[in-house]
């Protein structure tokens, strides 16, 4: 039973990214800023450093799954998300054990994750011809508000979902 | 250690194949989704239409509360508005019923202009921006196919671009590249219509750009309606797309463009309704999407 908990939440997060433009003020979507949620991705990066052992790949797994839905429903062009999600958060997964796990090196790490995934998508976007705009433009308009945007949602949901995860884990740790 | 790091080159080779493979098939030319898409769509749209309802609730709502202000100077507005409405609604309706007679005379009942309309309602956007797209609540079930123009009370806002069985994702105008084309035109008396091609939309000044093939009528102003002009075979005629905002010449000085102002908001769209044009016409919908240009 523990074991659905997280995609559950992975896929209502997914459901909630579609509606997500139209909870937003309208002031701040009008404008030229492109805030993007990664939310999936933000609760990924939680999820492999509080949920996966060191041995394990579930957040990976999860990653390149939920990244092939947010494709299928969302762009249409399949493969993008999917594999700079699971890129960036295999990356990240080696990165946090350098440093011991708090809001505030959870914030850097997915800080790096989202600026590794957001760039790669812009990337192959690009390489593709579905995107022409200046790298420097796309620092300042896309980058940079959607890595804000998303470290808010981060910190609004790192309380809560800590706490879940590490009981899960103890759980099914206790089951084996 | 020798063994685990091949092992993860590895892996990371077949998934850089995999992904050339993944967005090469998407980016084909196909020509629907599908049958896995298919279900992976009709099953979060559904979860989303739940979603969606309560969520719609709080945004209306609020959106409410905002109109409520200047209610008063609306009103009033409207109703001149509505003093004026009633005489010209005779008016339309003498002229239908006259075209029809004529119609029946001529015994040519189909029209340029027939449709028929499927509501629906947006239930999800798009969240990456530069894929302008959102997904409506109706899909194949209720006769909606690709390539079928979307439209709400105030103008066009896109097309279909594939459907499931209960959803569709549209294409809105702010996504348009030079694959998608729609014939255009801006009507004038003694049939010295203005006719053009909308090309794409430029994110720089935010506006369509409409291309005037026709050079005869020079005198094109501010604020004039540029509407669909059913000759590219998809879209029925009269469906307004925007109102021109500025004229200029394009780069070699040859031809002039106009830059035209949708005129339906992208940003809030609700309730939409989907144009089945209905029309027997196989062939044409196949090369439809790559309307020629001269």
């Amino acid at each position: 039973m523990t074991r659905i908990y997280i995609p559950l939440i992975l896929f209502s997060f997914l459901v909630l990214e579609g509606v997500a433009l139209e909870l937003l003020p309208h002031s701040l979507v009008n404008q030229k800023l492109d805030i993007v949620p990664h939310w999936i991705f933000m609760l990924l990066v939680l999820v492999a450093i509080f949920y996966d052992r060191e041995h394990t790949h579930i957040s990976i797994i999860y990653a390149a799954v939920f990244g092939l839905l947010i494709d299928v429903v969302y762009t249409g062009i399949l493969g993008v998300y999917m594999f700079t999600y699971a890129g960036a958060i295999f990356i990240v997964k080696g990165l946090s054990r350098i440093l011991q796990s708090n809001l505030l090196s959870i914030i850097l790490f997915s800080s790096i994750g989202l600026i590794i995934a957001d760039i790669s998508i812009q990337l192959i976007y690009f390489v593709i011809g579905l995107v022409h705009i200046e790298w420097k433009v796309y620092f300042m308009v896309r980058l940079l508000p959607t890595i804000l945007a998303n470290i808010i949602f981060l910190i609004i949901c790192y309380p809560f979902m800590v706490r879940g995860l590490t009981n899960w884990k103890n759980r099914i740790h206790e089951d084996l | 250690m020798q063994f685990l790091r091949k092992k993860m080159l590895f892996i990371i080779l077949i998934g850089i194949i995999l992904l050339v493979v993944l967005i090469g098939y998407s980016l084909s030319d196909r020509e629907n989704m599908s049958k896995p898409e298919k279900i992976i769509n009709d099953t979060v749209g559904w979860v989303q239409s739940v979603v969606h309802k309560p969520v719609n609730y709080v945004t209306g709502f609020l959106y409410n509360i905002k109109e409520m202000k200047n209610m008063y100077q609306e009103n009033q507005i409207l109703k001149e508005k509505l003093a004026e409405y009633k005489g010209l609604i005779y008016e339309v309706q003498e002229v239908k019923e006259e075209n029809e007679e004529l119609r029946k005379l001529l015994d040519k009942p189909d029209s340029i202009r027939d449709y028929r309309a499927i509501d629906a309602t947006v239930i999800a956007r798009s969240p990456e921006k530069w894929i302008e797209q959102v997904t409506i609540n109706r899909g194949e079930d209720a006769g909606v196919a690709s390539n079928m123009a979307v439209i709400t009370p105030e103008g066009m806002i896109g097309k279909v671009l594939s459907t499931s069985k209960h959803t569709a994702t549209v294409q809105l105008l702010t996504g348009f590249d030079q694959f998608n084309r729609i014939s255009a035109t801006i009507s004038r008396k003694d049939s010295k219509n203005i006719v053009g091609l909308i090309e794409e939309y430029d994110k720089e000044t935010d506006s369509l750009i409409f291309r005037i093939i026709e050079e005869s009528d020079k005198n094109l102003k501010k604020g004039e309606l540029v509407v669909s002009s059913g000759m590219g075979g998809v879209f029925p005629a009269g469906l307004p797309i925007g109102e021109v905002k500025e004229v200029v010449y394009d780069q070699y000085g040859l031809t002039r463009t106009a830059l035209v102002k949708p005129s339906a908001d992208m940003y809030e769209i609700n309730q939409v309704v989907v144009v089945d044009r209905g029309l027997p016409n196989p062939e044409k919908d196949d090369t439809s999407k790559k309307e020629d240009k001269e």
